[in-house]
């Protein structure tokens, strides 16, 4: 298990083969007066295997921009993004993508909406695997939702199960744009030390982008600093907090308050 | 004690004032309607009108009670006439309605369909549909196939224009959603854009139930054997006003009936929309 954030998996340049790599990614785009836009100008990082990376950034820096490119929704502009070796050209099995809103549809029950990545595209056929999907609510803690519909479920309960939708396929990636972002801050906390429990049980690689500051200390192995439009990485800090992290104790940790600081001197002087 | 007391007796406080407000509403309602029959009873005493130009209310009750207080098989009843007219109105509004879906579906999914289609559709939208009834009675006769043409014309349109729209109106979230699980363009059709366009749709098959039995009646007006529209024109020949006036009662109340049955249904299937919006 994991104990502590210094598990060689985690180093950006260890050992372990890196599951994403961008290098000088690039993305441009016409506004409607036709002027071209550079969202992203020439990205490069490298995401290991079983790593909890966060992506904090001011508003429209591109941060989900290059979300979409990971999860193959849109295509780059320039330079080369692989996922386990291979380019993407498209959306992967391997990687489970939770939005900004849960984003369930209402016309299906809880059961029916985690169960749908078996159910469409490359999941049909298979046969879906009740017992699966049970464990994973159960993980979540909302089993007993399962034939509820998502209407009948508070924003932090939709949330979770959208994080079970994503997990269903059995990724090896989670991408999460802001996914906490709607919700009030009390259960966004409990949520985080869920997501860190999930991510714990399932060994998934995390991209997980926020604007929250104090959310990305939390949670990641290493926080990437991302600049405004066009958006470039700023800076890479590595987060060496011990895991497991609580509530109680990792903001009381020392080092919390200064990375922190850090970040936030970053996205300021950005800012200003 | 007191504090138990208190939450049943200010909630039987308030379902007290609902059922005032309610007895109040039908006070008000009931009121108006006496107030009109009594207008219409003092304008035809008061003006001495011909029960040929307007009956008294209680010559309409009776003509009423005449056609519905009969056999249904009785050809002088409203029965025969309104099953007749029903029948071809169903017809043509589950033809024009599964037409009007079909091809706004694809008009939605299809851009090269939807730049073919869009001028046509719009032109023949902005015609008043009724007017080309006459046209359709030349090429397909007096019998009940120019009926049924003509109701499945006027439920197409307004099914043609809300199921596109609907489509269209899916959220791009959800959309996204399907790219991501690598979605079929079937599948994401059938199991995201068609619920998501079911308010739409919905709100067009409301429409176009009412639009199917109004271009019946049309259409029997411009010659048939049976149906409600030809009971009208026998009785108008007549001059038995009060006749015609007990048929647009039955008609008013069918398309009432037609209205809520959808709106049922449309709560059974379309179970989300309002619980989301509470």
């Amino acid at each position: 298990m994991r104990t502590d954030g210094s598990a060689a998996a985690h180093a950006p340049n260890g050992p372990a083969q890196p599951l994403i790599v961008a290098q000088g990614v690039s993305r441009v785009y016409a506004t409607v007066s036709g002027e071209t836009v550079h969202a992203l100008d020439r990205v490069d990082l490298r995401i290991a295997d079983g790593e909890f990376v966060c992506l904090v950034g001011p508003s429209g820096c591109g941060k989900s921009t290059f979300l979409r490119l990971v999860a193959g929704l849109d295509p780059c502009d320039g330079g080369r993004l692989t996922l386990g070796g291979r380019p993407v050209l498209g959306p992967s099995s391997e990687v489970g993508v939770v939005f900004q809103t849960a984003n369930l549809l209402p016309w299906f029950t809880v059961l029916a909406n985690v169960s749908l990545p078996l159910r469409v595209g490359a999941g049909r056929g298979r046969a879906v695997d009740n017992g699966r999907i049970h464990e994973l609510l159960t993980i979540a803690g909302i089993a007993e939702f399962a034939n509820k519909y998502p209407y009948e479920l508070s924003g932090g309960m939709q949330q979770r199960a959208a994080i079970v939708r994503a997990l269903a396929r059995d990724p090896k990636v989670l991408l999460m744009d802001e996914p906490f972002g709607a919700l009030d801050a009390l259960t966004r906390e409990r949520l985080n030390v869920e997501l860190l429990r999930i991510w714990q049980a399932s060994r998934k690689t995390i991209l997980l982008i926020t604007h929250s500051i104090a959310e990305s200390v939390f949670l990641a192995d290493r926080v990437l600093v991302m600049s405004a439009r066009p958006g470039r990485i700023l800076r890479e800090i590595p987060i060496h907090l011990p895991r497991p992290r609580t509530l109680d104790e990792t903001p009381a940790h020392p080092d919390y308050v200064r990375l922190m600081t850090e970040i936030r001197g970053l996205l300021y002087g950005e800012a200003l | 004690m007191s504090v138990k007391a208190e939450g049943p007796a200010s909630t039987a406080k308030s379902r007290e004032t609902l059922c005032a407000a309610r007895l109040r509403r039908v006070a008000v309602n009931g009121g108006v309607f006496v107030l009109l029959l009594v207008c219409w009873i003092v304008a035809v005493r008061g003006f001495g009108l011909k029960s040929y130009i307007l009956p008294l209310p209680g010559d309409v009750l009776k003509a009423l009670w005449a056609g519905l207080a009969v056999p249904i098989t009785d050809k002088t009843g409203f029965y025969l006439p309104l099953w007749v007219t029903l029948s071809n109105s169903a017809l043509g509004f589950l033809l024009g309605s599964a037409l009007g879906l079909l091809l706004g579906s694809l008009m939605a999914e299809f851009r090269p369909v939807e730049t073919a289609i869009m001028p046509y559709a719009f032109a023949l939208q902005s015609l008043p549909k009724v007017a080309i009834a006459p046209l359709i009675v030349i090429w397909f006769g007096f019998g009940n196939s120019s009926k049924i043409v003509i109701a499945a014309t006027l439920t197409f349109f307004p099914m043609l224009v809300n199921s596109f729209t609907g489509l269209r109106a899916t959220e791009p979230d959800r959309i996204d959603l399907m790219r991501t699980l690598s979605g079929t363009r079937l599948e994401t059709y059938l199991l995201v854009k068609l619920p998501s366009a079911a308010p739409y749709i919905f709100a067009g098959l409301d429409m176009g139930a009412v639009y199917a039995l109004l271009g019946t009646i049309v259409a029997e007006f411009l010659g048939a054997q049976a149906g409600m529209g030809v009971t009208i024109t026998q009785l108008q020949a007549v001059s038995d006003v009060a006749g015609v006036f007990a048929c647009l009662i039955v008609l008013g109340t069918t398309g009432i009936l037609l209205h809520l049955g959808m709106r049922a249904i449309e709560r059974r299937v379309v179970h989300w929309t309002e619980r989301t919006r509470n």
